[in-house]
């Protein structure tokens, strides 16, 4: 393992994938250690996510939020207001001038709710690269809009219907194609999952996300923020926004994982709370598995969440207490979805409904004059129909 | 001495057959007869799979395999019974477990491996498992004072600094994958297949088989003339899926299919 880059964090992370996969994630390591000194890279990277992406996303100060909820003053990180919607084309853009960087051609993505999947096809439509996006046939249907976005961009969309047809299958599929393909094509992982380097480059990559909010803060309120919240699938968003104050330990830190139906193996995501050590897609983490180690398959409201495993460093981070995971369950995720639809004119991704549930507790028991800020890790509008269904199943 | 070794050393034959398939597809006492079968018929080792819910090394073929097998309840008990009768039905044969780490991770590595033996197996494939982790050299320590093997994969894209640094921790034989990609049948293999082979044997001190692609009769004659050994899993596994809900038609599709590959390697 490199000697720059963090293999493990603690005792999870490394690189536990198909032999045929280790020359590729090697190239990738040495190109990225080469590319995170180099200005040219950098200045590369600025440009697209200033000019591109429409960085840096605002911190907005969510007035009628915090009134509503009567507690700390609520902040709101908005990467709903990126290009494409979420916090995931920050990801897509630094690993696609990567892959350029090393000449591949082909980019391949797997992808859960569709917006790193959409994310993948934007910037393959840009840099003019073959763009293939694997992701479960469920998730097609679920998330239809983002299926038929990632197709209208010129992107192949190839459904996978093995096991329960959602991010976890997508996720083997793509490991497969690169198999096959490792000397064209590059994989864009799209969260901070799979074997080293992916991690670390996607934290590197989505660490944006915390600089940024941590500097706005301080320009506009002289001190760092009580706590923060985000929430977690993979937890790219999350160790994004985590990552610039994981040091200062007066910043409280919390991340939101899918509780979905209650604790019953098959009925949530929530790895951190339930999920045992074990090796899924590359990487040493927690994983929801039975007393056999077989993956159980995971559930949530939000198809953004529904993934057995967790990052490795949030793995790391639950274990050393420095980060408060805590649980949230469709129904929950789906008020606080409505709520602050309605409260604060902004309706946010599923997935980070997930937060603003555990913010809404924390911004309480932290009481005024605090400050908290929210991850917005992406936008809602994918997620109507499918709130919708749910709603008129509420109602039945 | 491992055993695999000795087999290698005895050189009854011009390359060893190695046939894989899945246990408990479609359940695990037909997958007793299964290993008979093919132990009968000419495989000088056999690889038995271990389901594992996310094979990301394998094709189609195999993934249903596991999807089918784990429809079964599965058990560590179950495995080992099953394994133990097919060891039984043919002691001197070795056996070895193909599987992903996770479940031997979960099981626990030293009950894992001193079930396994006790069970007749002496070797492991672990497709997920790079030899450069803690975990594979604990696992190589702790089959080497069972007289066991681990078995590394070796890929076309496999630099020699690396491939000098795994012959440390490799025993039995190098599993060399003949292609980029997962496993399932293929129509051709790479032109330097024959060159890649010879390096290897050059480099490291043990026999190379060859697996991922290698389907037919023909297929198996070329690749025998350098590898010292042919490993076939998808094929193998087609004809229980064609057949897998009539035992005795799989049984003597498997002895037919067995035997010619033996044939046209021997």
């Amino acid at each position: 393992m490199g000697k720059n880059l963090p293999g493990y964090f603690g005792e999870f992370g490394g690189r536990y994938s198909p032999e045929i996969l280790t020359e590729a994630l090697e190239e990738l390591e040495s190109t990225y250690q080469k590319l995170k000194k180099s200005k040219k890279f950098k200045k590369e990277l600025e440009y697209y996510l200033r000019n591109y992406v429409g960085r840096p996303s605002p911190l907005t100060y969510a007035e009628r939020l915090t009134k509503h909820w009567g507690g700390a003053r609520i902040w709101l990180k908005r990467e709903d207001l990126n290009h494409t919607g979420a916090h995931k084309i920050n990801n897509a853009i630094g690993q696609a001038l990567i892959a350029r960087f090393m000449g591949k051609k082909r980019i391949i993505a797997e992808t859960g709710a569709g917006q790193h999947g959409l994310a993948t096809a934007t910037v393959g439509a840009m840099f003019g690269m073959e763009t293939v996006v694997y992701m479960g046939a469920v998730d097609v249907q679920r998330q239809n809009l983002n299926a038929k976005k990632i197709e209208m961009l010129g992107a192949k969309i190839l459904p996978v219907t093995a096991g329960e047809a959602t991010l976890k299958e997508a996720t083997s599929e793509a490991m497969r194609d690169w198999a096959l393909n490792v000397s064209t094509t590059h994989y864009i992982v799209g969260s901070a999952i799979g074997p080293h380097p992916f991690p670390t480059i996607v934290r590197d990559l989505q660490a944006v996300i915390g600089k940024e909010a941590k500097s706005q803060f301080k320009k506009e309120n002289k001190k760092l923020p009580s706590a923060i919240v985000a929430c977690v699938g993979g937890g790219s968003n999350a160790i994004g926004m985590f990552h610039a104050f994981l040091k200062d330990k007066q910043v409280a830190i919390y991340g939101a994982e899918a509780g979905g139906l209650g604790p019953k193996p098959g009925e949530h995501s929530a790895t951190l709370t339930y999920g045992k050590t074990g090796f899924l897609h590359g990487t040493k983490t927690l994983i929801i598995q039975d007393e056999f180690g077989q993956i159980v398959p995971a559930h949530s409201v939000s198809a953004g969440l529904d993934y057995p495993g967790v990052g490795p460093e949030h793995a790391f981070l639950s274990q050393t207490g420095r980060v408060d995971y805590r649980m949230v369950t469709d129904e929950q995720a789906l008020d606080c979805f409505l709520e602050v639809s309605r409260i604060e004119g902004i309706i946010p991704a599923l997935e980070t409904a997930h937060a603003f549930h555990v913010a809404r507790d924390v911004a309480r028991d932290l009481g005024k004059k605090k400050d908290l800020i929210i991850c917005l890790s992406g936008r809602g509008d994918k997620d109507v129909t499918e709130v919708l269904r749910l709603l008129g199943e509420r109602s039945k | 001495m491992s055993k695999i070794k000795s087999l290698f050393d005895s050189a009854k034959f011009k390359s060893a057959f190695i046939p894989y398939f899945t246990l408990g597809d479609p359940n695990y006492n037909d997958s007793i007869e299964f290993g008979k079968t093919i132990l009968d018929n000419g495989a000088d080792i056999l690889e038995l799979g271990i389901p594992f819910s996310d094979p990301v090394a394998d094709g189609p073929v195999i993934q249903r395999a596991v999807a089918r097998s784990l429809k079964n309840s599965f058990s560590f008990d179950e495995i080992f019974r099953v394994t133990k009768a097919i060891h039984d039905h043919k002691p001197e044969t070795p056996l070895v477990y193909l599987t992903y780490f996770n479940p031997i991770y979960h099981c626990g590595i030293t009950k894992f491996l001193d079930r396994a033996k006790e069970s007749g197996i002496v070797g492991l494939v672990i497709p997920d498992l790079p030899f450069d982790t803690a975990e594979s050299e604990t696992l190589f320590r702790e089959l080497k004072v069972r007289d066991m093997d681990l078995i590394h994969l070796v890929t076309p894209a496999s630099e020699k600094k690396r491939i000098q640094a795994l012959a440390k921790t490799s025993s039995g034989f190098i599993y060399y994958v003949t292609s980029f990609g997962v496993t399932g049948e293929r129509r051709e293999f790479s032109l330097d297949l024959k060159e890649r082979i010879r390096f290897l044997k050059e480099t490291i001190q043990l026999p190379i088989c060859a697996g991922f692609g290698i389907s037919t009769p023909d297929q198996a004659n070329q690749i025998s003339q350098y590898a010292d050994g042919i490993i076939i899993g998808s094929a193998i596994q087609r004809i229980i899926e064609e057949n897998g809900s009539d035992r005795s038609k799989v049984v003597s599709a498997l002895a037919d299919y067995i035997s010619k590959i033996r044939t046209s390697i021997s």
